[in-house]
């Protein structure tokens, strides 16, 4: 592979002033196509190994890909699922429940999953206060191939042990294969539910297709 | 014109496209040549017009042909050559550090015509400084014809500055080692093998045309352990001497810059004292390779007393050369006033000590130029193996390197530069490879410099702001004005976090009130030195740039010390 004065300089992460300064002091494996200077990947890994110069040549795609795995709030609802009706009693029992309803996860890892969500709520109530609770795993969930959201609906309100200890109604599950993931959406849904209009809004109940429609306007409005 | 043309390309990538090493080989070798011939047609010519105008010597008016043969060459040097008088040493030593060894092609022969024109008519100066600055030029312009980088044509410098020492004392390793020495200071091996056969290819040039007038004819000497005392308080005579020739030599320049007159006035002035000081003392007149013959063979008729006074006079004579606009260099008057000194140290030890059985007095005068060498111009290894390439043999060698470390040592402790480095030093240019100041020098504003930064207005509300902050992974915002884009403080978010961290004020104040305004700023003009001891000074992390009131970037010192590292790296151990 070839790379051009600009693109060293990047790995280098010095100023392309600086290679070019190098190049004049004659300083680098160089050759010359056209007017142009071009350095060999394996001759400047070679160098680079010799002087203990660390060398960045960095994979364009990895980089690419990282920026693609963000995905909007709403196409992570999408990807989740709203169940409505769970009946239940207690915290545990509104885990259990809710995760036989939702259906993007495999059954081999739901007792996983469980045990993860009920460790994280022993160590503090994800219970966020006026009703609402996102229950969520403490480390990245491995066997998950995207992030998802699932909001569900108890048919009565329960006790949650929330901050505001107030019963608990609605739950968003916040499933996410990477720790990056989980935060941009951790944020994202708590900036929503601090909208009271919104919190209203889901307190009607709203069929899914409305709910990601109003996501979508609201996460427009807060571009993260 | 197109022949030419074409062949000049044929040769252009023939050589380009050969390994690295064997094309410095070839190049530095044809640099050698070259600079030895230089070196040759200087000594041919002084040779002739000293014996030309030694017929005119006993005439009463004598006295003015040093102040014209002076005032000729600083009218040269200044009107139509159009360069600083003076040896050229450390311009070369300059250039080498900073520029990469660029060096005009009119240094080539400039400084020749100076000093042939100050030394010929009996300037008391020596030959070897202008021919060493012909030399580099004559690297210097090879490598540029060629199309070579820094590092090549550092090394073509010092292949033909080595060239020009080996071809003058007919000594290529006194020429190796004086190139790396003092010229470039740093013992590479890349640099070794051309500029040893530079230094090779120039003596041979010098023994094939001139191998009746090769200065010093190799002589064996017999010196035995009875020697070492006697050497270690020449040593020490020497460096007092090294001192005294340093100080008087940079007195004088000062006293002549002083003065309001033309360079020319001053020029007279020298000359005129040099040539009445020749009247009396004809040893001191030229460069006086002669005298030193023939105190080295000891054949020199002198009475002690007369000796001593004349290595004061040649100090004196020496520095009026030079400083008062004479061109010329310092390597012959320190053989010369070295030599005397050896012979007078040998006659006072001969008076006291009758009995004593110590060697001759050609080899105290090789011992007394080792140690001024050695001590005026701090380069120790020179010293040593110009005297031994001389003698032909390594019988010498322990006084010698008693004399040379001593003489070093002490003058080092007395005045810690080198004549040729201190007038760098003064200028804050002297700069070696993997030394602080060279990575400073050689590291530039515009590639420290972090650009890309989002600039906020200081008209925009608190709130705005946030959502900004939210947005971006930036810890520095400048802050400018509505419309002129004028740079009028920047904001710190470890300034300002106890304000972002408080709702109640995101809607109460705006950027021009939290921003922070008297932040010392750099702009591109200063050079890294300058802004490393403003950072320091005021204790910031950061700097702004600002040029024509316009925010260009910061500067970072965790970007400098990582910059640092790779330009240590780049200086010190990549080829």
């Amino acid at each position: 592979m070839e790379l051009s004065v600009f693109d060293l300089s990047k790995s280098l992460s010095v100023s392309p002033n600086t290679i070019e300064r190098w190049l004049r002091q004659g300083k680098l494996p160089v050759f010359k196509k056209g007017a142009n200077y071009r350095f060999h990947t394996s001759e400047l890994e070679q160098w680079a190994s010799k002087h203990n110069i660390s060398l960045n040549l960095m994979d364009k795609d990895a980089l690419e890909k990282e920026k693609e795995s963000i995905i909007p709030l709403s196409d992570a609802v999408k990807n989740g699922g709203v169940y409505f009706d769970i009946q239940a009693n207690d915290v545990n029992s509104i885990l259990k429940a809710c995760l036989e309803k939702i259906s993007g996860i495999s059954d081999d890892f739901k007792e996983d999953l469980f045990e993860r969500l009920v460790e994280r709520e022993k160590a503090l109530s994800t219970g966020i206060g006026n009703g609402i609770a996102i229950p969520h795993p403490r480390e990245q969930l491995s066997y998950l191939t995207r992030p998802m959201v699932s909001v569900c609906f108890l048919e009565h309100p329960v006790d949650y042990k929330a901050l505001d200890n107030q019963p608990v109604s609605i739950l968003f599950f916040l499933l996410s294969p990477t720790l990056r993931m989980h935060l941009h959406l951790l944020s994202v849904l708590s900036f929503c539910l601090r909208d009271y209009q919104f919190t209203n809004f889901l307190k009607s109940r709203p069929d899914p297709l409305a709910l990601v429609e109003k996501i979508e306007v609201l996460q427009k409005t807060n571009p993260i | 014109m197109s022949i030419i043309k074409n062949w000049y390309r044929t040769v252009y990538h023939k050589l380009f496209h050969l390994d690295d090493r064997l094309l410095l080989i070839i190049a530095g070798s044809i640099a050698g040549v070259c600079s030895g011939l230089a070196a040759v047609a200087l000594r041919l010519s002084l040779e002739s017009v000293l014996e030309w105008l030694h017929g005119f010597r006993h005439y009463g008016w004598a006295f003015i042909i040093p102040a014209i043969g002076a005032l000729l060459s600083s009218l040269y040097l200044e009107k139509i050559a159009r360069e600083g008088a003076g040896h050229g040493v450390p311009e070369v030593i300059y250039s080498v550090s900073r520029y990469g060894g660029l060096l005009r092609f009119r240094s080539s022969y400039s400084r020749l015509i100076a000093s042939f024109l100050t030394i010929g008519s009996g300037g008391s100066a020596g030959p070897e400084a202008p021919v060493v600055m012909s030399g580099s030029a004559i690297g210097s312009n090879l490598a540029k014809f060629l199309g070579l980088n820094d590092r090549q044509r550092i090394t073509l410098v010092g292949c033909g500055t080595a060239g020009a020492i080996a071809s003058i004392f007919n000594a290529p390793i006194a020429g190796l080692v004086f190139s790396i020495e003092v010229i470039l200071g740093e013992w590479k091996f890349v640099n070794i093998i051309p500029i040893a056969i530079a230094a090779v290819a120039g003596a041979q040039v010098s023994q094939a045309i001139i191998p009746e007038q090769v200065i010093f004819n190799h002589q064996a000497f017999l010196v035995s352990a009875s020697d070492i005392l006697p050497s270690l308080c020449l040593a020490v005579v020497t460096a007092m001497i090294s001192v005294v020739f340093t100080k008087v030599l940079r007195r004088m320049g000062k006293i002549a810059r002083k003065s309001s007159l033309p360079l020319w006035g001053r020029a007279i002035i020298g000359g005129c004292t040099v040539g009445i000081i020749g009247m009396g003392m004809p040893v001191v007149l030229g460069e006086g390779y002669h005298f030193i013959q023939s105190m080295i063979s000891g054949t020199f008729s002198m009475s002690i007393f007369v000796i001593f006074v004349a290595v004061f006079a040649k100090i004196f004579a020496t520095a009026m050369t030079l400083g008062w606009g004479g061109s010329g260099g310092i390597f012959a008057p320190c053989l010369l006033i070295g030599s005397l000194t050896g012979v007078v140290f040998h006659k006072a030890l001969f008076g006291l000590f009758p009995e004593i059985g110590c060697a001759s007095e050609g080899a105290y005068a090789l011992l007394g130029m080792t140690g001024l060498i050695s001590g005026v111009m701090q380069a120790p290894l020179t010293g040593i193996f110009l005297i031994v390439e001389i003698t032909g043999g390594y019988e010498t060698i322990l006084p010698l390197i008693v004399v040379s470390s001593i003489s070093s040592t002490m003058s080092h402790y007395i005045e810690p530069a080198s004549f040729y480095f201190k007038e760098l030093i003064e200028r804050g240019q002297f700069l070696r490879p993997g030394t602080d100041a060279r990575i400073l020098s050689d590291l530039n504003i515009r590639e420290l410099i972090d650009t890309g930064f989002v600039k906020v207005s200081e008209n925009m509300v608190f709130r705005e702001f946030i959502e900004i902050i939210k947005m971006s992974d930036q810890n520095f915002y400048p802050v400018i004005e509505d419309g002129t884009d004028e740079y009028k403080g920047v904001i710190q978010i470890s300034a300002i976090r106890k304000y972002a961290l408080d709702p109640g004020m995101y809607d109460m104040i705006f950027l021009s009130q939290i921003m922070d305004t008297k932040m010392m700023t750099a702009s591109l003009e200063n050079d890294l030195q300058e802004v490393l001891d403003m950072m320091d000074i005021n204790n910031m992390d950061s700097i702004s740039v600002v040029e024509n009131d316009r925010f260009i970037g910061m500067i970072l010192k965790t970007r400098i010390l990582d910059l640092y590292r790779r330009e240590l790296i780049m200086q010190t151990s990549v080829q």
